[in-house]
């Protein structure tokens, strides 16, 4: 799973670097309402009797208007937008959503290796979609239709403001979109917890037991398109032959399952372990270079287009160092009392030789204190191996009791304790390093983590509907905005193309940065025309290719600018990280918060002043 | 709320020199819809704007209500700008064609209406079933409007403008729509407002329906003012005068005409006067309400035709 780098900033960091692009977007928003108000204003009277409507609308507005803001009065616009809505039949939409899912198995691939991420994925995306085509559709005709069949004439000529005007619709919308979305959800969550329930059954005289350390192994049934290798324990078979938990099955589907002793046959529970909410801990990643130098640029290119990932080479000191702050030791205290370290890594594996295709590729891992005036003796613990494969999740479990150094004297292995020798104030560096020759290993710093105590799912997926419903929220602001100007068909395109922009905004910016290669849309037709590939320099005449970067220049900038004043919708859309099972954090809730109030308001005070301003009955 | 605030007489709307010029988007104007328009309309008085198609009357109506604004001069509405919203808590505003929202039915209508004027849930249900008995539409207030024929509608739209019990009342056309005793109730019920003391605002092409309620009248042509004054004065003929008498017998009638003759006047006319097609229409519905099935001209039933006789052209004008 790939997650963005602003993700590791704090709260409060994000908030003050975002301060001043939310003053930035307000300041741009009333200036150039202002700026069209009074030219529009101008043209249709006289300058100096349009400079003061303007001051007179701006006076109203913040004198007399919004102290006045009556709650019945909104409520009874957002009454009417709802009744409207519904008897207009929205709820269809749900209709649909629920027909979706009594054919998804006709299009779902039913024997995909991650069922839950496939149907998590499935529901979540088929809810946003629906829900905002559905929220653009409402909120860009409303308005509209109103002036149109001026109704709103029997609105404007009553003690209603503007702004209640726009805040009723939204508030309406808002309100349907919500009931769509609880339906939604409900109907999603118990698609999913029935679409990945199954059971297999051990067939008793298949088990291949090993008498002398009593372990019985065995394939379960054929169930779900799956079937799991399992070994039982017979030595915790109680004595009286009662019912208890005697083995598990390996992981399949992302799943495993629990097997019981019951009424003296072994039974296999539910699945367990594909709802999950991983609580990641991330730490800082740096690089050390093939002779374990302190690397500025960072990993290796292994020439990837995609550059996500940086790679350490096998077999040399190319390391991967992840620092972690704030460990205590409490965190890592598990139910039994044992403590143990998990670590959690998705590695990649890039292989220069093919070796042995099917086996996996074997690393190191090194706990160190980083604290460098200690003597790298006292610094280092002994390497914990392990084996990573592309596109697996490893897990690995350190216990603290196995937790070695090697005595500088003696030279011999001797256990340390992790806080005491190990963690410097709350610090820890994980070191990675690839054991074989010519072998890569790829990692970005979300890659490796260590895991606090499992969030719950089911509060997960709730966060994941909330990013959902302020991305509507958002959709259904821009759709009522653009509706206070424009008809009902342009309102909509320019919410599509509003929305488009928000959610490609980082491309864009990568196109005009020549991170993403290719250039620009004219470079780009000019590549496919001459079929010259992306990442190659262009071949044309100095001048040619100076007015295409020119013009791919002027409009990547104009796009990047507009992209800039769109709410970024892609940080709203959490459902990889449920479909992948890892924990939505507060932080992220929080700043999509914040972002959703300050377009809110924006938004609000726009509409409000290009309501007041305009004639409606023109 | 309304009755007993200001004093009768009081200015209740100003336009001064009140000018609208249309123009498209290079800023060239278009259409002069009103020139420099001046009118006050006093408390507790029938105001009329006359005019035909195009003279600016729902123009006038518009900027004095904010919707629209106005190229220069100023519209004044109890004094304050038409751009105040807060001078509609005092205004109860009829637009030519109903405009309603036809997913509602009548008392989620006005509910609706009430709640914009932030009226308690107690005072809407009071003044919801006061209305709709006004208007007498109980027996189809729980009907969806989209199923209302133009005059119920028309009437939940006069509803909905009363709803908060207003000052000033603003009707665009009121009697566009309604049949003839729907016109004439409205015509009663306009009069019954201006005497409980709201202050009525019409504008109407219909030269009888203004004649019949207002008590001043402004004439518009082409966006400007050609006449302004009450309805008595300026219809007055000052060079003729009209006598009406019953039950004359032919030969005082001559003496009439002989006394005009003596005293050098001259006889313009003498004869029965005839009922307005509207009073005439009126009795007979109201006749045919009281005695259902009663037929009341049967002597313009053509008689039982005989066999080979020829068909009357047209039916009785009543069956």
């Amino acid at each position: 799973m790939v997650v963005d780098q602003s993700e590791f900033e704090s709260f409060g960091f994000w908030l003050s670097s975002y301060m001043v692009d939310f003053a930035m977007l307000l300041l741009f928003i009333l200036v150039g309402w202002a700026i069209l108000a009074f030219a529009l204003a101008a043209i249709r009277n006289s300058p100096g009797r349009a400079a003061k409507m303007i001051a007179g609308t701006i006076k109203r507005a913040f004198i007399v208007d919004f102290p006045r803001t009556s709650i019945r009065r909104t409520m009874a616009m957002s009454r009417l937008a709802i009744q409207e809505a519904i008897r207009n039949k929205v709820l269809i939409i749900f209709v649909l959503f629920v027909a979706l899912l009594l054919f998804a198995g006709w299009f779902l691939d039913v024997e995909n290796d991650h069922p839950a991420r496939l149907y998590l994925g499935f529901v979540l995306s088929a809810s946003t979609y629906l829900l905002l085509a559905l929220a653009m559709f409402l909120s860009a005709f409303s308005l509209p239709n109103d002036i149109k069949n001026r109704t709103i004439y029997t609105i404007t000529t009553k003690p209603v403001r503007a702004h209640e005007i726009f805040l009723g619709r939204v508030f309406g919308f808002a309100a349907v979109g919500t009931l769509l979305l609880v339906l939604m959800a409900s109907v999603s969550y118990g698609f999913v917890v029935r679409g990945l329930d199954h059971e297999h059954t051990i067939d008793k005289t298949a088990i291949e037991w090993d008498e002398s350390t009593g372990l019985g192994t065995g394939k379960t049934s054929l169930d779900a398109y799956h079937r799991h290798d399992f070994t039982i324990n017979r030595n915790l078979e109680k004595a009286d032959g009662s019912d208890g938990l005697v083995g598990t099955t390996e992981l399949a589907k992302g799943h495993s399952h629990n097997i019981y002793l019951r009424d003296g046959d072994y039974i296999v529970g539910p699945p367990t372990g594909d709802l999950l909410a991983r609580v990641p801990v991330y730490g800082v990643l740096s690089f050390l270079d093939r002779y374990g130098q302190p690397s500025e640029e960072g990993g290796l290119n292994v020439g990837k287009e995609w550059t996500y990932r940086s790679y350490i080479e096998g077999n040399t000191l190319n390391t991967a160092i992840w620092e972690f702050e704030n460990l205590t030791e409490d965190m890592f205290v598990t139910s039994n009392s044992k403590s143990v370290l998990p670590l959690e890594l998705n590695l990649r594996v890039f292989r220069s030789t093919k070796g042995k295709i099917e086996s996996r590729i074997r690393g190191e891992i090194l706990l160190v204190n980083p604290e460098e005036t200690l003597r790298n003796e006292e610094r280092f613990s002994a390497p914990i191996p392990f084996e990573a494969d592309e596109f697996v999740t490893t897990q690995v479990n350190i216990k603290f009791s196995d937790i070695r150094r090697q005595n500088p004297v003696t030279g011999e292995l001797e256990n340390i304790d992790l806080f005491r020798d190990l963690v410097d104030s709350g610090k820890l560096q994980v070191h990675i390093r690839c054991k074989e020759h010519a072998q890569f290993f790829g990692m970005a710093q979300a890659d490796l983590y260590l895991r606090a105590p499992p969030g719950s799912f089911e509060a997960n997926l709730i966060k994941c509907y909330l990013g959902i419903w302020m991305q509507m929220l958002l959709v259904i602001l821009l759709g009522v905005f653009f509706s206070t100007f424009l008809n009902g068909i342009v309102a909509l395109i320019s919410t599509v193309a509003i929305v488009a922009m928000g959610m490609f905004a980082g491309f864009i910016g990568d196109i005009q940065t020549g991170e993403a290669p290719g250039g620009g849309p004219i470079e780009s037709i000019v590549r496919n025309i001459t079929q010259q590939g992306a990442t190659l320099e262009l071949e044309m005449g100095d001048t040619a290719i100076e007015v295409i970067k020119s013009l791919d220049g002027f409009y990547l900038n104009t796009m990047e600018s507009l992209a800039k004043l769109a709410p970024d919708f892609s940080k709203f859309n959490m459902s990889s990280k449920v479909a992948y099972g890892y924990d939505i954090h507060l932080d992220l809730i929080l700043r999509q918060l914040v972002t959703t109030m300050v377009y809110f308001f924006v938004l609000v005070l726009a509409g409000y002043f290009i309501l007041t301003s305009r004639e409606i009955a023109a | 709320m309304s009755t007993s605030a200001g004093q009768k007489g009081e200015v209740i709307v100003e336009t001064r020199n009140l000018t609208k010029t249309y123009k498209d988007f290079w800023g060239r104007s278009k259409v002069h819809a009103l020139k420099a328009l001046d009118l006050n309309v006093r408390r507790g008085e029938i105001f009329g704007l006359l005019g035909p198609n195009g003279s600016g009357k729902s123009t006038t109506i518009k900027l004095l209500l904010g919707l629209l604004f106005p190229t220069s001069g100023e519209a004044l509405v109890f004094g304050k700008d038409a751009a105040d919203v807060s001078k509609n808590e005092r205004i109860g505003y009829l637009p030519e064609e109903s405009y309603l929202y036809k997913f509602l039915n009548a008392e989620e209508t006005l509910d609706f209406y009430g709640r914009l004027f932030n009226m308690s849930a107690a005072r809407r249900k009071s003044r919801i079933r006061d209305l709709i008995n006004l208007i007498d539409l109980d027996w189809a207030k729980r009907r969806q409007l989209k199923e209302y024929s133009k005059g119920m509608t028309r009437r939940i739209g006069l509803a909905q403008a009363l709803i908060n019990d207003p000052e000033l009342i603003v009707l665009d056309e009121p009697t566009t729509g309604l049949d003839p005793i729907g016109t004439r109730d409205m015509k009663d019920l306009i009069v019954r407002l201006r005497d409980q003391g709201k202050t009525i605002l019409m504008c109407s092409h219909l030269l009888a329906d203004v004649q019949d309620v207002c008590d001043r009248i402004a004439i518009l042509h082409q966006g400007e003012l050609k006449e302004l004054g009450a309805v008595d004065s300026l219809l007055k003929v000052q060079d003729i005068t009209q006598i009406q008498a019953k039950n004359l017998t032919p030969e005082t009638e001559e003496a009439i005409r002989k006394l005009i003759a003596e005293s050098e006047g001259e006889l313009v006319s003498m004869e029965n006067p005839t009922a307005t097609l509207e009073d005439l229409f009126l009795s007979i519905v109201r006749d045919s309400d009281s005695r259902p099935g009663f037929v009341s001209h049967k002597e313009d039933t053509p008689a039982e035709p005989e066999a080979d006789a020829e068909q009357p052209e047209e039916p009785a004008v009543a069956e």
